[in-house]
């Protein structure tokens, strides 16, 4: 946006982009809060409230000469429009002169509030959304003193609609600004919401089955301008007056989402402080003011009933409670007893802080083995060297870029990088996916690729060439290359195989180019950087080491092949939020907190540093993993225990050559962002809050710096080949689900399905199985799970997809061969 | 599930869809479709037109609930709707309308208690000259007094007959 | 004289062998071998204005179209939902295959490739014999591929809407066949414009009368056509007459050639049982009434007389008040109108129309104060000049014109004092 126009606001003259929205513009340089509604930045304007209206006009030209026309005065002579404009549907250009404040500006204000408020029912006291409302807000700074309305002749109607299990509407509040609609439709791509009726009897609603259900309803109860959106999470829960604020990031996926915890001390836990509901927290990079509804009610693990919050350790053959110093000394004497066979696993929510120490402890006792868990996604290092470029923003891709997503669902997996490449491709993207069954993503992309299970990077090699040439030929091109269905020797092929890619067509090295995948866990990345690898990981299973720290890892959950090689380890020292069953095994199982109750930082798969703050009260005796670890260190005489966070991320500047320049100082800087919304401006984008926490840094890679990289040679291995009556059972990952970090958020049950398993149709035709049929999936002749069958939602012939974490029993984290049997 | 519209209206789902570039515009000739079928639209009736439109239900049912000729409630078999908008007011069509309930036994916007008639008052329906007015089932009758009215009456009553003896 | 209603002269016009008797087709046919710039320029020369409501010059219009564009549209507006109007049905029912040739002339003008003519719903029947009249002229070869050997094609489709007023409004109706929400969008772009238009196209929207008109100009010429009516407002204008009139119909007439007095008592039968006249709605319910005096009655009609008296010619469905009538109960019968009628897309228009119902039905109630009558009229003004679409102004009208010109009708029902009219 080079071209910039001159255009006049309140007689001031201000030089703005061409093309822009003029309430953005009038905000951003002239400070000039346009009051809106209905408009919102990120969303095409509608002009239905009129609540932005303005006097508008142009400078005049003359027709021949393209002169200014001057006044008597000698002042520019302006045409005026005999009507007031919505500033909110004009595009600036130059000469454009407009007036915010004369008394038809003020006139016409004060009449669109009013006119909203004879229908509002004004029950601020007990509105959720009183304190921090847009329409309270631009009432008191715009509205009439009194209304004029009986109070008889109101509207009345419902005030509790549930549009969904998480999303109720108050039909009295509902100001028909239609953001919660267009949201669903020009963000989301689900259009499950609509006005019914017409007229004042226009109301939202939902009549999609299951009803107002998306992976991002959450966020229209942010942008709604009244409380007519509330959460079934934050519902009556708190005023917002009584909470305080807290940055942090998302636990749960690798896009980092930044969040805010609202936090008040409350009875209910205790007089801590507590977190009454996830907010958006905006980051223009990462989640722009989006979040997805796990990240928002995924957060009451974190202080569940079920946490550990006691050391324990064994004696007597039995796990018994302990202090923590006692819980130190057994530790440091089970570790020199090791005698330098030491290794860990850590998993890939683990904090970076967490890592570094967990690193140096193992390391200062001879050990080497770091693995990251879980061991199914390969390439860290790939991205590392040639992953998006320093700068890059999914927002800015559009019209001439390109994106190829391959081997993901990333509906399911990054749900944020999903909205955000969706809109990418409404922007004009060139979007290609390829997956061996069809995604959410597909209803979005250009052209789609389809490949056997197992055959990614054969497909990646072998795109199409009309499809190669268009992503060669795009300006910028980014890969998102995923895991499913591959073998982690498949992953690394794939990862190759994309990176070669992106080399040869010389998208690598800047911005908004280059490679991404989606880790699972908030800190995949941070693994790689801090030296934990999933090829460690296969060592460590080939060859037990006599003492393993497992930090954060459900290895048994995970994996039903892990009890083989765990049970060979003499000493398992567990440190987990929640007891389970490795820390059954474990001599000694220690409490740790959660990313809600400490400081530390999170990786993101774009390779952001990010800065997450102690939010809420400590569960138990719990204490942040790199505490224990450093206490640990300091017992083994290995130096001093560092005494906060910020002194760990000292060191690891000092020592991870990537994270040079990540001082917490650097990772709370903030900047103004476009478009301006939170703080005091709710009245724009709605409740999403301003930064105040920082932005993050993002690392460099390789090719930013100009290094040479280094791809290896591409290995396309075997996959599992199913023999007659059998299929290859394929794992996919699916966003609400029983892991034990989202178990606790009971609100959202309802929306986790049962357990089931994709079969495709002629498959099930051939075994007699239809739709919600109980099937028993055999895998690896060992593993049995009994699912609801679900035939044909996508599965290829000879592929049974089944959702992780559904089942109570632990299956594959890669593909298998299997059998199916109808029960 | 089956679709039952798709089945028994194939050819004029066809003529539809083949009007225009884009399946949504289809929507309100197939909702009509529906409510013939089904006698309104029932949430059956939604879904299939949404699937043969390529469209979310809620958008369906948003379009539905916009427009007074689509029947969101099961009504009576004969619909009628009277104009009493100015000009027709002007010539009386609300004494008319007012009578015409009265004869019925019912409340504006009421069924007869046999699910016969449902009666409504409606704005203007481009009649006006020729007052007081109904459309009953999609076709004007005009000129009317209560005389007149009666006979319709009866002759769409024995038509009822007709057809439920006929369903029977 | 009748440009439109043939039938009155041509019994059975509305048949396709009958109307081809009459020259039928020959205008269009005419237009074929013109170049598609010319027939806009004949348009604009005739300086016909569209007979939907607002006037707009109709060839004016056409030459927006970017000709660039492969794809462009031409809809139809058989929307006729305006209170008092009914002049569209009769043209469909008696005359349609002039309609169909108007439209396919426009069509050939602005190199179309389909019209659609949007019939409001209760249209059902007119819709189902149109269908079967642009069947005739596809038989003929005037509609479908390669028209007449011309090299172009264009097909003609009718679409029903289902009961929505807003739906004459012309953004809200292209919505409304492209199967969205029938509500009015932003503009601009406008239809004309890419991106404004049917399924974003460039898109000429005209009334039904409005087109009828065309073939007579494009088959004797713009100076021909001229010659009927004024110069501001040239051509035939059907009048649409209803309410207490004992002849209540639709009147063909050269615009200017007759006054109100004369469409009323001369043509329309005057007023039933000897009463007096004591008002008139000019444009239906969304037209400023105006009291009947004699100046009004006097008046010439025409656009811009009828704008020199602070009204509008509009889509002249005139609507004739007698002494009886209480201004106050027709201003609640067009408020309640429009209150069912707004889409409900704009908050002024929305809660407007939903607060003036509100109060008007307290006052007439007999519950209301004189303050009442200046909150409708305060509520009306802030309704003006703001809304998404003109139904917010229309909605206006009604409260604003009738408490100017009849306060006392207001003042009667709330005990307040009397005024003089006009104040
Ligand atoms: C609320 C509203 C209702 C309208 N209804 C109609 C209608 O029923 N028929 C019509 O031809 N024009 C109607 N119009 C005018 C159309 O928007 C448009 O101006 C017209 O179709 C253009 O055709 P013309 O230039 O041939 O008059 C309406 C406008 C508004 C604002
Ligand atoms: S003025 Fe009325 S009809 Fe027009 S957009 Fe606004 S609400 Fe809809
Ligand atoms: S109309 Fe501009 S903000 Fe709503």
């Amino acid at each position: 946006m080079s071209d910039k126009v001159k255009i006049i606001i309140d007689d001031i003259e201000y030089e703005v982009p061409a093309g822009s929205n003029l309430v953005d513009m009038a905000k951003w340089y002239a400070d000039n809060d346009i009051p809106v509604f209905c408009y919102h930045p990120k969303m095409e304007p509608v002009g239905m409230c009129r609540m932005c209206l303005v006097e508008q006009g142009s400078i005049v030209k003359d027709r021949e000469t393209g002169e200014v026309v001057l006044d008597e005065n000698g002042n520019p002579q302006v045409r005026w429009f005999p009507k007031l404009q919505t500033a909110c549907t004009q595009i600036v250009h130059d000469g454009m002169v407009i007036r915010t404040n004369t008394e038809a500006v003020k006139a016409a204000r004060e009449n669109v509030v009013e006119f909203l408020l004879t229908s509002h029912p004004l029950d601020c006291p007990i509105c959720d959304k009183g304190g921090e409302c847009p329409l309270q807000n631009l009432t008191m700074a715009h509205g009439p003193g009194t209304s004029r309305m009986n109070y008889d002749d109101k509207m009345h109607l419902d005030k509790h609609v549930p549009l969904g299990d998480l999303i109720f509407l108050d039909e009295e509040r509902c100001i028909q600004c239609a953001r919660c609609i267009r949201f669903q439709d020009e963000i989301v791509g689900d259009d499950v919401l609509a006005f019914h009726e017409r007229g004042r009897k226009l109301q939202i609603i939902t009549n999609s089955d299951p009803g107002f259900d998306t992976y991002f309803s959450g966020n229209t109860t942010d942008i709604c301008p009244v409380g007519a959106l509330t959460t079934a999470d934050f519902r009556f829960g708190a005023r917002p007056w009584e909470l305080t604020e807290v940055p942090s990031i998302c636990p749960h996926d690798a896009a980092g989402s930044n969040i805010s915890l609202s936090v008040r001390l409350d009875r209910d836990f205790g007089g801590r402080a507590m977190i009454k509901r996830v907010m958006p927290r905006q980051n223009e990079y990462v989640n722009e003011i989006w979040i997805s509804d796990k990240t928002r009610f995924g957060h009451h693990f974190t202080r569940s009933e079920d946490r550990l919050k006691k050391p324990m350790i064994k004696k007597g053959g039995v796990l018994t409670e302990a202090t923590w110093d006692e819980a130190i000394r057994f530790v440091v004497d089970a570790l020199k007893a090791a005698d330098g066979s030491v290794a860990a696993i850590a998993g890939s929510s683990t904090p970076n802080e967490d890592l570094w120490t967990l690193r140096k402890l193992v390391e200062g006792l001879g050990g080497g083995l770091l693995g990251a868990w879980t061991p199914t996604h390969a390439g860290a290092d790939l991205v590392a060297q040639v992953g998006v470029g320093k700068g890059t923003n999914l927002g800015d891709l559009g019209q001439g870029d390109a994106v190829l997503i391959i081997a993901t669902d990333l509906e399911e997996e990054v749900p944020i990088w999903r909205l955000r490449l969706k809109q990418a491709a409404d922007r004009g993207a060139y979007l290609v996916v390829a997956n061996a069954r069809k995604t959410r993503m597909d209803d979005f992309a250009s052209d789609t690729v389809r490949y056997d299970y197992g055959q990614a990077a054969h497909a990646m090699q072998n795109l199409d060439a009309a499809i190669a040439k268009k992503l060669k030929e795009a300006n910028n091109l980014i890969i998102v290359a995923g895991a499913e269905g591959l073998t982690l020797d498949g992953s690394r092929a794939l990862m190759q195989a994309a990176a070669n890619f992106l080399i040869e067509s010389g998208h690598i090295g800047k911005p908004n180019n280059g490679l991404l995948s989606p880790f699972p866990g908030a800190n995949g990345m941070g693994l790689h950087y801090m030296g934990f690898s999933p090829e460690a990981t296969l060592q460590i299973m080939q060859n037990p080491p006599k003492l393993l720290i497992v930090n954060q890892a459900e290895l048994l959950a995970d994996d039903p092949f892990a009890a083989e090689w765990l049970n060979k380890v003499e000493t398992i020292i567990s440190l987990n939020l929640f007891p389970d069953a490795v820390s059954n095994m474990a001599a000694a199982a220690l409490p740790i907190q959660s990313f809600a109750e400490r400081d530390g930082t999170f990786t993101n798969g774009e390779r952001r540093v990010q800065r997450f703050y102690m939010a809420q009260g400590p569960m138990g005796e719990a204490l942040p993993a790199w505490q224990v670890f450093s206490q640990l260190s300091e017992a083994l005489g290995q130096g001093h225990a560092k005494l906060s966070a910020a002194a760990v991320m000292k060191e690891i500047t000092e020592n991870v050559e990537a994270f040079a320049g990540m001082r917490y100082k650097e990772l709370a800087r903030v900047e103004r962002q476009f478009p301006d919304v939170g703080g005091e401006d709710l009245y724009y984008g709605g409740t999403a809050y301003q930064n105040k926490g920082g932005l993050g840094v993002q690392i460099e890679t390789s090719a930013d710096k100009g290094e040479a990289v280094s791809v290896g040679e591409v290995k396309l291995p075997d996959s599992p080949k199913p023999k007659k009556g059998q299929v290859l059972v394929v794992p996919v990952a699916q966003l609400f689900n029983r892991q034990s970090t989202f178990k606790p958020s009971v609100l959202v049950h309802p929306r986790v399905p049962q357990p089931y398993v994709e079969i495709n149709s002629k498959d099930a035709a051939r075994m007699n199985i239809k739709t919600g049929d109980l099937v028993e999936v055999m895998m690896a002749d060992q593993i049995r799970v009994t699912v609801q069958a679900h035939v044909n939602g996508g599965a290829p012939e000879g592929a049974a997809v089944l959702p992780r974490y559904l089942t109570d029993e632990a299956t594959p984290m890669v593909l298998t061969v299997g059998e199916i049997k109808k029960v | 599930m089956a679709n039952t519209l798709a089945e028994k209206y194939a050819e004029r789902i066809q003529h539809h869809l083949s009007k225009y570039p884009d399946k949504r515009s289809a929507v309100m000739p197939l909702l009509y479709i529906a409510q013939e079928e089904y006698g309104w639209l029932s949430p059956q009736g939604i879904e299939e037109v949404a699937e043969l439109c390529d469209m979310d239900p809620t958008q369906v049912k948003s379009i539905a609930g916009f427009y007074t000729m689509y029947r969101e409630q099961p009504k009576g078999k004969f619909w009628l709707h009277v104009c009493t908008d100015l000009p027709c007011a002007l010539k009386g069509a609300e004494t008319f309308y007012a009578d015409l309930l009265a004869h019925l036994g019912i409340e504006d916007g009421g069924t007869t208690e046999d699910g016969t008639f449902t009666v409504e008052h409606v704005m203007c329906l481009a009649a006006c000259d020729r007052a007081p007015m109904l459309q009953c089932n999609f076709h004007f009758h005009e000129h009317l007094d209560m005389d007149k009215m009666r006979e319709l009456l009866d002759q769409w009553r024995k038509e009822a007959e007709a057809y439920a003896n006929k369903d029977v | 004289m009748n440009i439109i209603f043939r039938e009155k002269d041509i019994p059975n016009i509305r048949e396709f062998d009958v109307y081809v008797k009459h020259d039928g087709y020959k205008a269009f046919e005419k237009a074929l071998r013109m170049k598609p710039i010319d027939v806009i320029n004949e348009v604009k020369a005739s300086n016909l204005r569209g007979r939907g409501g607002a006037g707009f010059p109709t060839g004016v219009k056409w030459s927006f179209i970017p000709q660039s564009e492969p794809i462009k549209y031409v809809v139809v507006n058989a929307d006729e939902s305006e209170t008092g109007t009914f002049k569209d049905r009769q043209i469909m029912e008696n005359n349609p295959h002039q309609l169909i040739e108007g439209a396919l002339i426009a069509a050939w003008a602005i190199q179309a490739t389909a019209v659609y003519i949007y019939l409001r719903g209760e249209f059902w029947d007119i819709a189902h014999a149109l269908d079967k009249h642009i069947e005739d002229a596809r038989q003929a070869g005037y509609v479908g591929e390669n028209i007449k050997g011309s090299g172009w094609s264009c097909e003609v489709y009718t679409h029903l809407g289902a009961g929505a007023y807003i739906c004459g409004e012309e953004s809200a109706l292209l919505n409304s066949l492209e199967g969205k929400l029938g509500q009015p969008r932003v503009r601009p772009p406008f239809p004309a414009q890419k991106g404004g238009g049917l399924y974003s196209e460039p898109t000429v929207v005209n009334n039904v009368e409005t087109l009828a008109n065309v073939p007579f100009i494009i088959m004797n010429g713009a100076d021909e056509y001229k010659k009927i009516g004024t110069e501001q407002s040239t051509g035939t204008k059907i009048f649409c007459v209803s309410g207490h009139v004992n002849n209540p119909g639709n009147f063909e007439f050269p615009m200017g050639e007759i006054t109100f007095r004369q469409l009323i008592f001369d043509h329309a039968g005057g007023i039933p049982d000897g009463k007096q006249i004591k008002a008139i709605l000019p444009s239906g319910g969304s037209g400023p009434i105006v009291p009947a005096t004699d100046e009004i009655l006097d008046t010439p009609l025409t656009y811009e007389d009828l704008q020199k008296h602070g009204t509008i010619l509009g889509s002249a469905s005139i609507i004739i008040l007698d002494e009886t009538v209480d201004i106050t109960w027709a201003a609640s019968k067009m408020t309640k109108f429009f209150k069912h009628e707004s889409c409900g897309k704009c908050t002024p228009c929305r809660e407007g129309t939903y607060w003036l119902d509100k109060v008007l039905d307290r006052i007439l109630r007999g519950e209301g104060k004189p303050s009442d009558v200046d909150l409708i009229n305060n509520i009306a003004a802030n309704m003006q000049g703001v809304t998404l679409c003109a139904l917010g102004d229309f909605a206006a009208n009604p409260i604003l014109a009738t408490i100017k010109h009849f306060p006392n009708d207001f003042m009667a029902h709330v005990g307040g004092e009397l005024k003089a009219a006009g104040d």
